[in-house]
């Protein structure tokens, strides 16, 4: 050893010690920093009104941010950035692994039932709705103006739709105003902005992708309603089903397409043109898909946690169309090329169509547009950000300051993995946290098995009395007389050639209102006594959605003698048996006359 | 020339080197021109952009990314002043040639000039982030402000191969200026006093041929705040910066010693 340290005053000795309380009373410094407030990770009850997410990722309607903090403040976004100045107080929500959304918005939808609680529980905050009834619209347009608690979607709507007398859209039940010539497009559209539609929607569909010769509105009308739309300084959007009417629209001066063709795919040159117009597409790959038979119905469901599905959702999306229509490829390969030219391109449905379901369809159609060559950025902007602009509607579709706090917090980096988008991890709407899982609305079915025996007229035990249903509902000459003899319902009739579909008897619905759908969970079986003139019939069962989708319908035939028939309940195509809106016993089939009784039907 | 040094422990390298040091250090805080513009150059500058001008904004952005790069700001300067100024210095005057003839490793010189910087970028250190944590309101994670200080002590050891570069080849006189057009311009350029982001798009290219820029974006990315390179990225670019810089140095020395 050398001398240095033996000499006691030698540095050597000290230095050690002092070394030792230099780095003591570094870490110690590190350690008394101030860090920020604990934050609760997404799973137990979220905040509302005034918090944030932090450290999270958002996604601002263009493009993803990473490690943003976002601040909600009474029903609006305070402020976005990296590592905000907050209140110690103020409650967080720890974002780390997470993406922020702005809520999605489906461009495509059709408004029944409980589409808007649907969608929101999805993240879907704001459906473009493009064809209602305009009265409904109108009860529902005023939320969107109100920040206060809700469990519904805001919705903007075209309303009444544009489209000739018998024409594709008349067919549903809802009366809707048509036109027929040039001359009667101003007072159409200033008669539909009268009504408050938020943009015209037009249908030129002639039927002849699916075999069939609908009535539609001529080249001359269609181009007079999107002048007069302009005129109006309202948007005009069109339904076409093959390209060649997409690219008419295009040169009458359409501003958007609500669906994607699927007989053909587009050449690049026709694409340019369509982005060198600015017009937008709404493809709804998810019911071109579905129309294909190739519904994401399935995949859909698989990815999702059952109890947050409504019975609606399961049921639309369980539906198929009678048969194949168009090529999901060609749609598909369409959508690639217009979206490769510039065309602005957005997410939309046409939910409740067979095979799709509200608000859980978009998280379908994001991953169909992605499948279409759109990045997970380009496919959630089709949702939200480009959505927005496309029609004009601030506030919405960005996650930025000063708009309204309607946010979708995702498990998971969307960036990489767009199909994590169904792992939902908290829905916000105005602010306030939407609850995730579908609550029964629906009445409860009273403790009675026995609906009716008729031995006191055509009452029923519960719900509305017995009463005709037949295809004149719906333009149709069918009809029906109902009347109780000797303890039975006798139902006679006649069917008669005048509507698509031939239909006429008896029909009951359960709860206090026509075609209401009313809870059975737990029934099995419906059993009824019938006898008759030997005919085919059926029993039909409506669902959570009697408006919007067909019954399951199930035949039997009345023989001369008393017969019993049971038939379970999950004999009936839907989704949910336990869910029932109405129960009819009809003829059906080919025109004729028609008698049958009925006795002892029964739910059990 | 040099002592056979191989004969002794690792004990022995060991004090050799801290008692380097720590002379090392005691010259350099009693040399007030180069202790003091170092240590308050980088509080300054934070007191006056991260405290006093975002005094109550809604966002903390702003105080806690120059919290990182007023970090390795505060570094940057004993490291690359030490080596390239003092190393020049005493060489010019002789100092160095004296220190060779001591057994001394050279190891342990290097050693002391590298410690210096480090003590005094602790120094820096501590009294910015008590700054920012007091007087700008930041707040990090626990691990965050230590992976912050790790980095941005660890930044030492590259600038100090800048500056051990520079000093190898620049005279006395020269060394003062060369340092401080190098020290200026690699700031400036590699966002150390505003954000990258701000400097037009080939500037902001150009920022990857400066050890500095990849030592900033090391330290953002312990707090959230970096450009979202690859981590061996930048690993990757200061790996080989350094090791240019180290030729460099190897090469004034030769030239040095074979005059």
């Amino acid at each position: 050893m050398t001398g240095m340290a033996g000499d006691e005053r030698s540095p050597w000795r000290r230095d050690p010690w002092i070394a030792a309380v230099a780095v003591a009373v570094f870490a110690g410094v590190l350690m008394v920093l101030p860090v920020p407030e604990p934050a609760d990770p997404p799973g137990g009850p979220l905040p509302e009104t005034n918090f944030a997410v932090v450290n999270v990722t958002v996604f601002d309607g263009e493009e993803f941010r990473p490690h943003r903090d976002v601040r909600v403040e009474d029903g609006r976004i305070r402020a976005v950035g990296q590592r905000l100045r907050l209140p110690d107080d103020l409650p967080r929500v720890d974002g780390r692994g997470h993406t922020l959304l702005p809520g999605l918005i489906d461009a495509h939808t059709h408004t029944y039932g409980m589409v808007l609680n649907d969608s929101l529980r999805f993240g879907v905050t704001t459906v473009f709705d493009q064809f209602t009834q305009p009265s409904l619209a109108a009860m529902k347009r005023p939320a969107r103006e109100s920040l206060a608690r809700t469990d519904e979607a805001d919705l903007f709507s075209a309303g009444n739709l544009a489209t000739a007398p018998g024409g594709h859209g008349t067919q549903f039940g809802v009366p809707v105003e048509t036109l027929t010539s040039p001359g009667e497009a101003p007072a159409f559209v200033a008669a539909r902005k009268e009504e408050g539609a938020d943009w015209i929607k037009i249908v030129w569909e002639d039927g002849g992708t699916f075999g069939a010769d609908i009535p539609t509105l001529d080249r001359e009308t269609i181009a007079a309603v999107i002048e007069a739309a302009h005129a109006e300084e309202l948007l005009a959007v069109i339904h076409v089903s093959t390209l060649e009417h997409g690219l008419a629209a295009l040169d009458m001066g359409i501003d958007g397409l609500v669906h994607v063709w699927g007989d053909e795919v587009i050449s690049e040159a026709d694409a340019a043109r369509f982005a060198e117009a600015g017009v937008f597409v709404i493809p709804t790959l998810s019911v071109r898909v579905a129309a294909a038979g190739e519904s994401m119905g399935p995949e859909l469901l698989e990815a999702t946690e059952p109890e947050h599905v409504s019975p609606m959702q399961r049921q639309t999306l369980a539906q198929t169309f009678p048969r194949p229509v168009g090529s999901s490829e060609a749609a598909v390969e369409s959508v690639r090329r217009l979206h490769a030219a510039g065309v602005r391109i957005l997410a939309g449905t046409d939910a409740p169509n067979p095979g799709t379901g509200f608000g859980i369809s978009m998280h379908g159609e994001m991953r169909l547009l992605e499948r279409a060559g759109l990045s997970a950025a380009e496919a959630l902007a089709a949702a939200t950000g480009v959505a927005a602009d496309a029609f004009g509607i601030e506030d919405r579709g960005r996650l930025a300051r000063g708009r309204i706090a309607d946010l979708l917090l995702v498990a998971g980096d969307l960036e990489n993995d767009l199909s994590r988008s169904t792992a939902i991890a908290g829905v916000w709407k105005d602010g306030f946290p939407v609850e995730a899982a579908w609550v029964a609305s629906y009445p409860k079915a009273p403790d009675l098995y026995l609906i009716s025996d008729f031995m006191d007229g055509v009452e029923a035990s519960f719900g509305l009395d017995w009463q005709e249903t037949a295809d004149s509902l719906r333009g149709g000459s069918s009809h029906a007389t109902l009347s109780a003899r000797d303890g039975a319902l006798h139902v006679e009739g006649a069917l008669v050639p005048g509507f698509v579909f031939l239909w006429a008897g008896a029909i009951w619905s359960p709860g206090e209102e026509r075609l209401q759908p009313v809870d059975f969970t737990g029934r099995q079986v419906v059993r009824f006594r019938v006898r008759g003139d030997g005919g085919d019939y059926a029993v039909q069962l409506f669902g959570a959605a009697p408006q919007s989708t067909a019954p399951g319908s199930v035949p039997f035939t009345a023989p001369p003698e008393w017969t019993e028939v049971e038939i379970p309940l999950e004999r009936f195509e839907s989704a949910n048996p336990g869910i029932i809106a109405g129960l009819s016993f009809v003829a059906t089939g080919d025109p004729r006359e028609f008698a049958f009784e009925l006795d002892d039907v029964e739910i059990r | 020339m040099t002592v056979d040094t191989a004969r002794h422990g690792l004990l022995w390298h060991l004090r050799i080197a801290l008692l380097e040091t720590r002379f090392q250090f005691l010259s350099s805080l009693r040399l007030p021109a180069f202790a003091v513009p170092t240590l308050l150059f980088p509080l300054f500058f934070y007191f006056f952009f991260a405290v006093l001008f975002q005094a109550g904004g809604p966002s903390l952005t702003g105080p806690t990314y120059m919290l990182a790069t007023y970090g390795v700001f505060g570094v940057l300067a004993p490291s690359i002043f030490g080596f390239g100024v003092g190393l020049a210095q005493e060489r010019d005057t002789g100092a160095l040639l004296l220190k060779r003839t001591t057994p001394m490793p050279t190891a342990a010189y290097l050693f002391a000039r590298v410690g210096t910087a480090a003590i005094f970028g602790a120094v820096v250190v501590l009294l910015l982030f008590l700054l920012a944590g007091f007087a700008a309101g930041v707040e990090l994670h626990r691990g965050q402000w230590f992976s912050l200080a790790g980095v941005v002590l660890a930044a030492a050891l590259p600038f100090s191969a800048v500056g051990l570069a520079i000093g190898a080849w620049a005279k006395q006189q020269a060394a003062v200026a060369v340092v401080n057009l190098v020290f200026i311009a690699m700031s400036v350029l590699s966002g150390l006093w505003f954000p990258i982001s701000m400097l037009p798009g080939f500037l902001q290219d150009f920022a990857n041929v400066f050890p500095a820029y990849h030592l900033g974006q090391l330290a953002l990315r312990t707090i959230d705040l970096d450009l979202g390179r690859p981590l061996w990225f930048h690993l990757a670019l200061l790996a080989g910066q350094t090791a240019v810089c180290l030729a460099v140095a190897a090469a004034g020395f030769r030239r040095f010693s074979g005059r």
